[in-house]
């Protein structure tokens, strides 16, 4: 997301100023970005309502001839444009570098664009009255002229509204990854798709559009490979552990407490059957197996393949990693959370691995170290499942028929259940 | 009134499944259920009952697994206390 903190130019008030409006502009242009597959997820109408109009492309404010005619100089202020947004959203990793850069490259930016930017913010004085501020300037500005757009729709279209469908958009993609995106000029985009309703600046603004996703899709990409990065150095850790079973029950057992039922876990674990890590897996069924019984004999035991070490699954962690960084110590994301769900599944197995169960009064002393499930997980599980009722039953053992258990209620003196009073 | 006794007898098989996960003997269950769930553990005992009934091999070799931990923990209790002992009296002089 361009959400842009204002708190990072201070030197520069006037560039802050624009900063904003570009900024606000921007993380309202690109609402969408926040989930994967962006360019099948946004509609470009929708995201662009009322811009695509003719002649005004507000969201960069520039000229649109200038745009038309000149698609260097196009392409230099997006440059600059993007860059500066860009560089707000790498903020957090090289702060102080960058911020001589993207001051002189904002000022440039808003040097050059300042007088388009006063340009079009008197254009859009015109229709909005009301606002001061620049940064209203430009939200209103684009709803303004989205105002425009419906009313005008007759009178000041030039070019014809171009229906983006996928087809059309992947052609697209196509011919300007043929000649190359910063390379990708309207004019030749036409040519290579071949279509006949397509005027060039129906192309040229679609490719203005597409260049600002490509720079999100980008930058998101990085991110998701610095957490690939992260996550194959713990992945790396995990297959040599994976021989030494006994060396992971104390490795598990603080993450293996209780496994954190959020609703995401359900879509979480589907894909792991794409990886299944086959000797992990079998290493993972022994380790379970052993703790709580020492035999094979083990009720329902589905062999399932779905835990595995998540490996460097690029788009999974890209959407999880922030479920993953949260639930997770460092040194143990490869095991507790796949597991949790299917482990279920594979009958009675420990909350705890070492579970040396010396209470319950089966045995008489009582142990000097208490693996016994602790109250708050066993409270959790218990919450869970009181307010959740929809959720399946984790062992789905065969329930009883309702008449035997009431016949049986009845005989212990219990008329009717749910009781009026527990 | 059927249907709210079913639903209601399903709520507590699925407690009764958490607990079996944690391993928990049925007087165990009994207890959590009647203290986190307000369950009479009458209720959960003849649930339990039933279940068993209809899924024998399953609580078979939930029993099984329960002894054997049993014994496990009996071992590893006296190993325990042995040492416990051997670390006190290490420590006795110099009290």
């Amino acid at each position: 997301m361009l959400a842009v903190s204002p708190l990072r130019n201070t030197r520069n008030d006037e560039n802050k100023g624009k900063m904003e409006s570009f900024s606000i502009i921007s993380s309202e242009e690109f609402p969408d970005f926040a989930e994967g597959n962006l360019l099948e997820s946004i509609d470009f109408d929708d995201l662009f309502i009322g811009i695509d109009e003719g002649d005004m492309l507000p969201d960069l404010e520039m000229d649109p001839e200038i745009l038309a005619d000149l698609p260097t100089s196009r392409c230099d202020v997006e440059e600059s444009m993007n860059t500066s947004v860009e560089k707000t959203d790498e903020d957090s990793s090289q702060r102080k570098e960058e911020e001589e850069e993207e001051d002189k490259i904002s000022g440039s930016g808003s040097g050059s664009s300042s007088s388009k930017g006063e340009e079009i913010f008197s254009k859009r004085e015109e229709p909005n009255a009301v606002d001061k501020t620049p940064s209203k300037y430009a939200v209103k500005g684009r709803k303004s002229s989205a105002a425009q757009a419906k009313n005008n729709n007759q009178g000041k279209r030039k070019t014809k509204k171009v229906d983006w469908t996928p087809e059309l958009h992947r052609r697209f993609v196509q011919a300007v990854e043929q000649l190359g995106v910063d390379k990708a000029v309207p004019s030749r985009i036409l040519e290579l798709m071949g279509i006949d309703c397509l005027t060039r600046h129906n192309i040229a603004s679609h490719l203005q559009k597409y260049r600002s996703h490509r720079k999100h899709l980008l930058a998101r990409e990085a991110e998701a490979a610095n957490w690939t990065q992260r996550r194959q150095m713990y992945g790396g850790a995990a297959t040599p552990v994976g021989g030494g079973k006994r060396d992971i029950s104390p490795w598990l057992a603080p993450t293996m407490g209780f496994p954190p039922m959020s609703p995401m876990h359900h879509h979480h674990f589907r894909p792991l059957h794409v990886w299944g890590h086959p000797t992990l897996d079998q290493s993972l069924v022994h380790l379970w197996t052993k703790h709580p019984a020492h035999t094979t004999s083990q009720p329902p035991q589905p062999p399932q393949s779905t835990w595995g070490p998540p490996p460097a699954n690029p788009s999974f962690w890209h959407h999880h990693h922030q479920r993953v960084s949260n639930g997770l110590t460092p040194g143990t994301p490869c095991f507790p959370q796949p597991i949790a769900p299917t482990r279920f599944r594979a009958a009675p197995v420990p909350g705890i691995p070492p579970h040396h169960h010396g209470t319950g009064g089966q045995s008489g002393p009582h142990p000097l170290i208490d693996f016994h499930p602790s109250k708050e997980s066993i409270d959790a599980a218990i919450g869970d499942v009181l307010t959740k009722p929809w959720l399946p039953l984790p062992l789905g053992l065969k329930p009883p028929s309702t008449d035997s258990v009431l016949g049986e209620l009845q005989r212990q003196g219990v008329p009717k259940i749910p009781p009026s009073c527990a | 009134m059927g249907d709210s006794s079913t639903s209601y007898i399903h709520m507590v098989q699925h407690l009764i499944e958490k607990c079996l996960i944690f391993n928990m003997t049925k007087e165990e269950c009994m207890e959590a259920l009647s203290k986190h769930a307000n369950i009479k553990p009458v209720i959960t005992s003849t649930v339990w009952n039933e279940l068993e009934k209809e899924n024998k091999e399953f609580f078979e070799a939930y029993a099984q697994s329960q002894s054997k931990q049993d014994r496990m923990s009996e071992e590893e209790t006296s190993r325990m206390i042995q040492k416990m002992i051997s670390d006190s009296s290490s420590k006795d002089p110099d009290e």
